[in-house]
């Protein structure tokens, strides 16, 4: 556990220098690009995924949360590949990492922050576990799931903050060019299945609602805060699109 | 342990182990913060129609200045404060005036890193201008509330939106009406 963390903090410092020297004007220099290729093949995430496994091991593993969530450890894969998900006795939509955070409390352990590292490795490494697996988000389960994804698809598209921006602003016009960044197209790219991934430009492991938190910043939007009935909403509106596009959990990520 | 008394042990440690679960309640065991207010706050007034000012002098030099910092200046801290054209109030720390990222989207005579989101302003005065396909006054309400004249619009809102203000947009407009020469490249 200690040579794990004192090998990610080696390989962030020095992936982060070595941002540093590169260009700054366009997103992804010559130099950023070859590292790219070689994070490719060894992707430095795959070391919270370990971690994420240590912290899982302590909560019960698989069989505890196939029991918590009432379902077949058989089909917990499955299960997890179709997050986020109407979970009755948490009484909302939730995401796969509200449901790590009420484990811990089942039992009796302090729930990690939404926000920390440690909650991200655990979340990756439980993602994982659908690694291979077909997403099968169900927007229409039931009301509950009905209700958010409506939510998630309004909030793409209103327009808000002192740039009067919606996601749909930027995110319907794939391949386009944004500040030097090439637009994604969330369906066909997978984004609902990659998250968590390692950002290199940030040196570090990333959710999709913290993504999607440093758009909402950067395009003068109010960054809404992680787990908000509002961000799990996208999260599900975002996972559908995935879905759409027939695409399986590939956890985790690698990024630019 | 007495063989009677096992199977009782046994089941009241297993009540006790699920009890011990189901004891929190698990609508409170995570986070899950209120956003609404956040996201209601956040919301900017329905398209709104400007007329351009009358005191808004186009080929006032100062103007396309300051308007040609605006456009080309991105929310970076490479952008070069202490150079600011005059009539400009160097912005503090954090904030985001005077930034108007207009080139994040679209390419304009000598940018740097253009973006293709929104059409390319080059050329604009001979292109659209002398050929009256526009105006100043649509090229003013398009910088000042874009979605007035197209609904579904992905270009940024910046009067309506409290951004800039009438002067500011005017300076905008200057430069993008201005007749501009390529730099040869290098
Ligand atoms: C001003 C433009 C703009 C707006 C508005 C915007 N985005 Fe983005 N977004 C981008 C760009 C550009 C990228 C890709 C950047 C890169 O290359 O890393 C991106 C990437 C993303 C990604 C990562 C996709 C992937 O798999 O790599 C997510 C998730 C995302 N955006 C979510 C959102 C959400 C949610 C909103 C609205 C709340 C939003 N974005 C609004 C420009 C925008
Ligand atoms: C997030 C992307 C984005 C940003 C930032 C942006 N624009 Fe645009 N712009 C667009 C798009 C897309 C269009 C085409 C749709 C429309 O006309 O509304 C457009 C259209 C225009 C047009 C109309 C061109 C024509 O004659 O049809 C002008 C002028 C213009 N933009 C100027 C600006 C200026 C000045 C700024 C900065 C203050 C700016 N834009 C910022 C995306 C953007």
């Amino acid at each position: 556990m200690n040579s794990l963390l004192l090998k990610k903090v080696l390989l962030s410092f020095s992936l982060s220098t070595a941002l540093l020297l590169a260009g700054e004007q366009f997103s992804m220099s010559e130099a950023d690009k070859a590292m790219y290729e070689e994070l490719k093949e060894n992707n430095p995430a795959d070391m919270n995924v370990e971690e994420g496994m240590e912290i899982f091991e302590e909560l019960g593993d698989e069989a505890a949360l196939a029991n918590f969530l009432e379902v077949d450890e058989k089909k917990l894969a499955e299960y997890i590949a179709g997050f986020p998900r109407y979970v009755k006795k948490m009484g909302n939509v939730v995401g796969l990492d509200q449901v790590l955070q009420a484990l811990q409390v089942a039992q009796g352990q302090k729930k990690y922050d939404l926000s920390s590292e440690v909650m991200s490795s655990l979340l990756a490494y439980v993602k994982s576990l659908a690694n291979e697996v077909a997403i099968n988000i169900d927007v229409k389960a039931n009301k509950e799931m009905e209700i958010s994804f409506a939510l998630g698809e309004k909030l793409y598209s209103e327009v808000r903050g002192y740039r009067g921006l919606s996601c749909n602003s930027c995110h319907s016009l794939p391949g386009t060019i944004l500040r030097t960044q090439i637009l994604p197209e969330m369906g066909a790219q997978n984004t609902g299945g990659t998250w968590p991934a390692y950002r290199m430009t940030l040196s570090t492991l990333v959710t999709l609602q913290e993504r999607s938190r440093t758009c909402m910043r950067d395009a003068g939007q109010a960054p809404l805060p992680l787990g908000s009935k509002e961000m799990v909403a996208l999260e599900v509106y975002i996972t559908n699109l995935a879905k759409n596009n027939k695409h399986k959990v590939e956890i985790p990520g690698l990024k630019r | 342990m007495n063989k009677s008394i096992r199977p009782f042990a046994f089941i009241s440690f297993t009540l006790l182990a699920v009890m011990s679960v189901y004891a929190v309640d698990m609508n409170k065991a995570y986070d899950m913060p209120d956003a609404s207010k956040i996201v209601k706050d956040d919301l900017i007034p329905s398209p709104t129609k400007f007329i351009i000012p009358k005191d808004c002098k186009l080929d006032d030099l100062e103007r396309i200045a300051r308007g040609k910092y605006m456009f080309h200046a991105l929310n970076s801290k490479n952008d070069n404060k202490e150079n600011l054209p005059k009539g400009m109030k160097a912005p503090k720390e954090d904030e985001v005036k005077p930034y108007g990222n207009c080139v994040a989207c679209h390419n304009i005579e000598n940018a740097i890193g253009g973006g293709t989101v929104g059409p390319p302003l080059s050329n604009y005065k001979a292109n659209f201008i002398d050929t009256k396909v526009r105006d100043a006054q649509f090229v003013y309400q398009k910088i000042a509330d874009p979605r007035v004249d197209m609904h579904n619009t992905s270009m940024t809102v910046n009067l309506t939106s409290k951004l800039f203000n009438e002067s500011e947009i005017c300076d905008i407009t200057a430069y993008v009406l201005e007749l501009k020469k390529e730099k040869p490249t290098k």
